[in-house]
Formats: structure tokens, sequence, C-alpha cells
């Protein structure tokens, strides 16, 4: 594009002044101005606000229609054919035996946050460095292939995540370190939700140190440090808040999957019983590699052989409430540590 | 930030420099390992199952031998019914969101909707769908509750990768499009639409992928069946797709070559995202071709 053209559509109050001569002519273009034009583009955006709104809707109808199940262990609401629970023997409780009317969920919550924590503690860190390697290191063959490396990590469907746990991890953990033990548990659940929430964790943090200004890192060797002192010492400390949501973010992913992690981890409610008898393995095996369960896996298994209505049907589905409201806490949380970022 | 001097020039500084970058480098090249074990593990076990047959034999219940075709179909018929479903809605509001939604309160709402609908487990989304489709609606396990339970987890990829391809219009476009007494409804569609257009459909690419690999929600809203007629378009039967079969046949252990289905099964979805991941590289490309 040539630069007085330009300058004259860049410049609204230039038009007023052009010589009559110089000015476009209205000729034969698609922008006839018709009343039909004009009532068009004055209602088209209630429709584009309207699907807005639906997405607003969405999210409030999900909450809604989660309660009127998960309340409904708690409340005695209609339609609810099961016992009304006080929050304590549901929370505080690792009883967890249905068949038995008790229904303590603290295995579960247990289970996702020991397996979330086990997860993130392996993928935070190596996310962040790969991040700092990508934006700061890598020459920019390896920048290219490292992005397409993540893409497709992340595009790898969950099945074929938890496939290859079942099929190739357990046997080769189990057979290597366990004396054919069983592996399945929080380790191989772990390493495996580790791969899936790295990619998520690369990227935040790859965008975090791109942003950085340049010469925070040219100050820094300037005066004197060595690339990984700058890295260390200036820019991840740069980069903190933006660093922790990439995290929060991983966290989330890590919290709410369920099919992967269900294919690996065994499937035992009883699993905090069974670390405490067992005492043939030492005590940290026994935690890797003890048959367990979290919220998410336990919704997949029981979900579809329970009553619609019974009061295990309603626990189950105030687990699954729980993990909204999570989500929602956690969206929060990463908006104020935007928000630290910018002050 | 600092209240120690840390930028000490020393040996041991340069030892632990070379130290950490080789550490990085083996990071990063772990993560390459990773992938290619992965892949390779699962092309590996799925490829003496893989041939023409497995692809078009209709599956067994009790027996060996039983194929992939339905689920095959399914999965494209469900992707296809859940793209369509959230395309209009992904646009629209992706659309008000970079055009008519300034750049004050309101779009930040909008966008922590789009953020929190993003971040819901799919787990989540799967309970919803089954409440409101398959038990409030009375419709069951169908291919219309999975198909409209799987929009909900595209429409905020759509709404976010529609808004960021219309915030990267040049601005001179627009304003030319202004000048020539267009309105903003004739700009949005006429201009700013189409210059976004290859970026919308990268994204719709990587959409179509995130719906063809999903189970959790199809799990609890389209079922662990699949019709007995071939191919059967209708909504209100059920859909087994092939990320659910993959689990299903796993989980189930009723098939005594179970075994050999799923890794036949995993290594058509890796291929199919093998082949989405290339047609999303091809598009990239255009686009970059374009802007230079």
């Amino acid at each position: 594009m040539n630069q007085p053209s330009d300058s004259i559509l860049g410049d609204p109050l230039s038009i007023a002044v052009l010589p009559a001569s110089t000015q476009v002519k209205p000729g034969p273009s698609d922008f006839r101005l018709s009343r039909l034009h004009r009532l068009a583009d004055r209602w088209s955006h209630l429709l584009f606000l309207g699907c807005s709104l639906l997405v607003v809707a969405l999210i409030a109808g999900i909450l809604v229609f989660l309660s009127s199940k998960g309340l409904a262990a708690f409340l005695p609401l209609s339609g609810n054919t099961g016992r009304t629970l006080g929050f304590s023997e549901v929370f505080l409780s690792a009883d967890w035996a249905p068949s038995n009317d008790h229904y303590g969920i603290l295995p579960f919550i247990g289970g996702s946050l020991t397996v979330t924590g086990l997860a993130l503690l392996l993928a935070a860190p190596t996310g962040i460095l790969t991040g700092v390697f990508i934006a700061k290191l890598a020459p920019s063959w390896m920048r290219t292939l490292m992005r397409q490396v993540m893409d497709l990590l992340v595009g790898i469907p969950s099945v074929v995540y938890g496939i290859f746990g079942l099929t190739v991890m357990l046997p080769v953990i189990s057979r290597t370190w366990l004396k054919d033990a069983p592996a399945s548990g929080f380790a191989v659940s772990a390493m495996i939700l580790a791969v899936m929430i790295v990619p998520t964790i690369v990227s935040l943090s790859t965008d975090a140190f791109e942003s950085l200004p340049q010469n925070l890192d040219e100050g820094a060797q300037a005066l004197g440090a060595s690339r990984w002192q700058a890295i260390a010492s200036v820019l991840i400390p740069a980069a903190g808040p933006r660093l922790i949501t990439a995290a929060v973010l991983g966290l989330g992913r890590a919290i709410g999957e369920a099919m992967a992690v269900q294919m690996v981890i065994g499937n035992n409610p009883q699993w905090i019983a069974l670390m405490r008898e067992s005492t043939d393995r030492a005590p940290f095996l026994r935690a890797l590699f003890t048959p367990a369960a979290t919220l998410t896996t336990e919704l997949v298994q029981e979900l579809p052989n329970t009553p619609a209505g019974s009061t295990w049907n309603n626990v189950l589905f105030a687990m699954g409430l729980m993990l909204y409201l999570l989500t929602m806490l956690l969206i929060l949380a990463t908006r104020r540590l935007g928000r630290g970022a910018e002050a | 930030m600092q209240t120690r001097p840390v930028l000490r020039s020393s040996t041991t500084a340069k030892v632990v420099d070379r130290l950490m970058l080789g550490l990085l480098w083996t990071l990063a090249l772990g993560f390459i390992a990773v992938l290619l074990l992965f892949v390779g593990a699962i092309l590996k076990q799925g490829w003496p199952v893989l041939n023409l047959g497995f692809l078009t034999r209709m599956p067994e219940t009790l027996e060996a031998g039983g194929g992939i075709k339905p689920q095959l179909f399914n999965s494209i018929y469900l992707v296809v019914l859940s793209l369509g479903l959230s395309l209009p809605v992904g646009l629209g509001a992706g659309i008000y969101m970079s055009e008519y939604a300034g750049r004050g309160r309101a779009l930040r709402f909008f966008r922590l909707c789009i953020e929190t609908l993003a971040a819901t487990p799919s787990i989540v989304l799967a309970l919803f769908g089954m409440i409101l489709f398959v038990q409030t609606m009375g419709w069951s396990f169908s291919i219309r509750s999975g198909a409209l339970t799987l929009a909900l987890l595209n429409i905020p990829v759509i709404t976010r990768v529609t808004e960021l391809s219309l915030l990267a219009v040049p601005r001179d476009l627009k304003e030319a499009s202004y000048g020539l007494g267009a309105t903003k409804l004739q700009t949005i569609l006429k201009v700013s639409l189409p210059y976004a257009a290859t970026g919308i459909l990268t994204g719709l690419v990587l959409t179509a992928g995130r719906a063809f690999g999903e189970s959790a929600i199809l799990v609890f809203t389209a079922g662990t069946n699949v019709s007995a007629q071939f191919p059967d378009f209708r909504w209100t039967v059920p859909g087994e797709t092939l990320s659910v079969h993959l689990w299903y046949v796993t989980s189930d252990g009723t098939l005594p070559d179970a075994r050999e289905i799923a890794a036949g099964t995993a290594a058509v979805m890796i291929l199919a995202l093998l082949i989405l991941n290339l047609l999303v590289r091809f598009l990239d490309r255009a686009i970059r071709r374009r802007t230079r």
C-alpha cells in the first residue's frame, strides 16, 4: 500500500479538505445502503449478543442442573427417593460403602488432591523450564519443533493416554520394579496426567517469558550474569504471577481429567484402609502403587449403575458439583493473579 | 526484587550455567522422546490389527474378530453434528466480543464466562448433558444428547478463536470499508470475516480433533451401544464413538480380543490425529503466506 492514500484513509478530517476531483466516486460497489442494510445493521448485534448471553446462560444452567441433583443429597427436594444426608457424614467421613448406606467421600477428595498434586509436582517445574528454554534459549528450528511436539501431546485423546498407561506403563513398571505386583495407583496416574497437562503449562509459560521486556534479560547479562543466572534470578521471578497462572490452569485440567486416570488408577474406594493395612511393602511403594480412586474416576465407575434419585446417585452428582465449583474458583484465582501481574 | 547479590561471575557459576543449559536441552529432548515413544508404541500395537476389514466390519459383542465400522461412522457424524451446532453460537459470541463488547466490563465478564466454560472438566459437562438431555428431556443415550453436550465442549474454543482472528484483522482494512460507506454489519460480513476465515478454520479443525477424541461426555450422553443398522443417521439411536469404544472394550471385558480391538482403535485415532495436525499446519502456512 502506498503511503499517501494510507494517510488519507487513516485521518477522517483530511477528506474534507481534499479537492473535489480527488474524492472517491461512489461507484457500483457491494456496499449499497438500502433501508434493509440499515435495519440489519441495527438489529444484528442483538443476535451476536444473544450468542454471548447463551454462553452465560450455559454457565448458570450447568450450576442449576448440577445443584438440583447434587444438593438433593443434603436437602429434602422433590423427586428425591433417597435419604437426606448431613454434610459431615459426606465430606468428613472416609467410609464409602453405599450398599451399607455410608457415603463418606473423603477417599475421593484425597485421591484427587494426591494425584493432581503429584502430577503438578512433575509437570510444573519441567513445563516452566521448557517454557523458558523455548522462549529464550532454543534455536528457531528447535522452537518450531517443540511447539509441534506440544501441539501433538495436547491433541492426543485421554483414552489413548489411558490405553498407553494400561498396556505399556503398568506391565513394564510391574515387571521391572514391583516383582510383578500390580502397578496401578497414584504413580502411573500422575505420570500420565503430567504428560497431559505439560503442554498447557509450557505454552502459557512460553508466552509469559516472551512477553517480558527484552532489556531485563540483556540488563542481567550486561551485569555479568550467566544465562542461567539471568533466567533463575531475573526472568523467572519477573514472570512469577503468570507462571503461577500457568500452573493453576494445569491443575484445573488435571483435577478434571476422568478417563485416562480411570483406566490406570485401579478404582478402589477403600484405598486408605488398604494402604494402611498392607505391610508387605515399603511405605512409599505402598503410597504410590496401591489401587485408589478420585472424584472423577468414581463418577465414571459408578454413575451408570446407580438409579436416578437415589441417595447414592445424588452424592455422585454432589461430587460433580464440587468439581464445577472448584473450576470456577480456579478461574477466579487466575483472574486475581492476572491483576497482580498488571499492577 | 533481589536483596542479595546473586550475579557473581565465577567458575562455579560457569559450571552451573553449563549444567543447567544441558539440563534444559535434555528436558526438551525428553519430551520429544516421550511423544515418539508414545506414538510409536500405540502404532506398533495397533499395526497388526489394522486392515480394511477392521475398519469396515460390524463389531462383535461376544466373539473375536469384530470391526469398528459403526463407531468410526458415529465419531465423524457426532463431530460434524456438534460442530454444526456450536459454530453459529461460537461465531456469534466471538463477533460480539471482538466487535461490539467494547473494552470494558462487559468484555471482561464474557471472557470470564468463556474461560470458565473452557476450563469446565468434560465429566462435569457430561453430568449436565445427562441430567438435561438424557433424563429431563427423556432422549436417553442418543446421538442428539451426545451432539448437544459435545457442542458445549466446542463453543468456548470456537468463540475464542473467532475473537482472536477478528482482533487480528488490520484496522486500515476495516476503516477503508467504513470509508466506502459500509455499515458495521457489512464490514464484519464482507471484510473482517473473510480475512479471519483461515484462522477460524484452523480453530475449527483443532476443535474437531478435540471432539473426535472426547470420551467422558459421550459415555454419559451417547452411550456405549451402536445401532444394528448401517449407516444410521437417526438422531434418536445410541451412538458409541471410537474413543468410547476404546474405553468400553478395555473396561467391560466380555470380548476375547478386547486387547487387539483397543490397540487397533487407538492406532486409528492416532492416525486421524496426525492427519488433522498436518491439516492445521497446512492452514497455518496459508495464513502466514498471506500476511507476509
